[in-house]
């Protein structure tokens, strides 16, 4: 199945910018929508009206502290931004970009560094659902870990594996990004888990 | 060891990209640009009001070697500017002088464990004390209590363990069963679990907040960042200048 991606290049040299484009277009696994970009003027608009999902952009047209004031003026927070590299570049400016290409990437390169933008699409968006919300039973486990019930005991009382415990105590860390049992204590009492008297050990 | 290589010049090749100050610039300047290295003056033993006074005439006054206040400062602000990047400086023994950054560091741990945490604290405690349901209270506190018992823990091994052992280095002694990369592999990230206070009190605090909340809250904000610094001079200033020690004895 192809991938359809919307990407606009920013590059003055006509050159450059159509050979990137060429190859692009010869890539397998994708459908690209193009837009050419050749001069810093057009570059607010053009990203404004056409909401690429990945920019790709040479560092001489515009600095990279630049890069997250273009996303917020053109409604469009969520595009990547791509540096393409053909001169010596700061290594400050381009810690600004969520990746790099050269033009002396091979095709694969190019390839690759694209699905990865596409795989971690899908994957930023399977957390912000599931961000948060924690499971009935990851709430059964935060109240056991807050009344200082170890690993095992909460596997025996809840006939679970020890090794699923550890499992939900992750996901559990993850979603309220809380690591320590006295911060679950915290969040327990505030989201009325538990009462401070069930708190044998306190 | 060659001392004799000209220290200023070595300063100025450790360090790269604009603003990076030199013994010649005035302290002021410094600080007034840059209010937060207050601190590390002040733990180096430097006392204000230093008129016009150079960087360079402010530190010999106050006997402070100037590499190692130059090195710290400016290690500092570069990572203000670019914080993800991790690059120690090279030629780290002409830049700093362990002896210096030691009394530095310790100053450091008695500014965390004896005003700073306990100031926060009691803070906090203000904060919460009409505002918040009596048993999150309680758990709050609890939290922050059980954070600066790891605090503790954490600067105390070094107090103990880390200075004694590279004071004893200074003198040439070489203890057998200990090395710094032991220090490097347990030195935690101190700043992090101060980081889920920030979280909880941002996303759960069931109180109204005000002011005292939002004085306690800069002060955690603040805090974090100090702690992170703290360990970043240990990570990429101390350990490496102290792995040079190790290797030229």
């Amino acid at each position: 199945m192809n991938i359809n991606l919307k990407i606009a290049i920013a590059e003055s040299s006509a050159i450059i910018r159509s050979g990137l484009e060429a190859q692009l277009r010869k890539l397998t696994g994708f459908h690209f929508q193009i837009v050419e970009i050749d001069n810093s003027e057009r570059l607010y608009e053009a990203i404004r009206l056409n909401k690429p999902e990945i920019l790709i952009i040479s560092p001489a047209m515009m600095r990279g502290e630049a890069l997250h004031q273009l996303r917020e003026d053109t409604g469009n927070l969520s595009m990547k931004c791509m540096a393409l590299l053909y001169t010596l570049t700061d290594k400050n400016q381009l810690r600004y970009y969520d990746e790099q290409i050269s033009i002396y990437d091979t095709p694969e390169e190019l390839k690759q560094k694209l699905e990865q933008f596409c795989q971690q699409e899908t994957e930023d968006d399977k957390e912000d659902e599931e961000q948060q919300l924690l499971s009935v039973r990851e709430k059964e486990i935060v109240v056991c870990v807050v009344k200082g019930m170890t690993n095992r005991e909460i596997a025996d009382l809840l006939y679970l594996s020890t090794h699923t415990i550890i499992t939900h105590r992750r996901n559990i860390a993850r979603k309220l990004q809380i690591h320590s049992a006295s911060g679950l204590t915290v969040y327990a009492i505030v989201n009325k888990l538990v009462e401070l008297s069930d708190i044998g050990k306190l | 060891m060659t001392t004799e290589k000209k220290p200023k010049l070595k300063i100025v090749n450790c360090m790269y990209k604009k603003k990076e100050y030199r013994e010649t610039d005035k302290m002021f300047d410094l600080i007034s640009g840059n209010y937060s290295m207050m601190l590390v003056m002040s733990r180096f033993g430097i006392e204000p009001g230093f008129d016009e006074k150079t960087i360079g005439e402010v530190c010999r006054h106050n006997k402070v070697d100037c590499r190692t206040f130059l090195t710290v400062v400016n290690f500092l602000i570069r990572k203000k500017d670019t914080p993800a990047e991790d690059t120690p400086a090279e030629d780290i023994n002409n830049c700093i002088s362990l002896e210096h950054l030691i009394v530095y560091l310790h100053n450091a741990h008695n500014y965390f464990l004896k005003f700073r945490l306990p100031h926060l604290r009691r803070k906090l405690t203000e904060a919460i004390k009409d505002d918040c349901p009596e048993d999150v209270a309680f758990a709050i506190t609890k939290f922050f209590d059980e954070y600066a018992g790891e605090v503790d823990k954490h600067m105390m091994y070094e107090e103990k363990t880390v200075f004694p052992y590279v004071r004893d280095l200074l003198k040439g002694k070489k203890n057998p069963k200990y090395n710094i990369s032991i220090f490097h592999k347990r030195h935690d990230q101190i700043e992090l679990k101060i980081t889920e206070l920030k979280f909880l009190l941002l996303k759960y605090y069931p109180g109204k907040g005000g002011n005292w909340f939002n004085s306690a809250l800069f002060d955690i904000f603040s805090t974090e960042r100090d702690l992170a610094t703290h360990n970043q001079i240990e990570n990429n200033l101390f350990t490496p200048a102290i792995l040079e020690l190790e290797k030229q004895i």
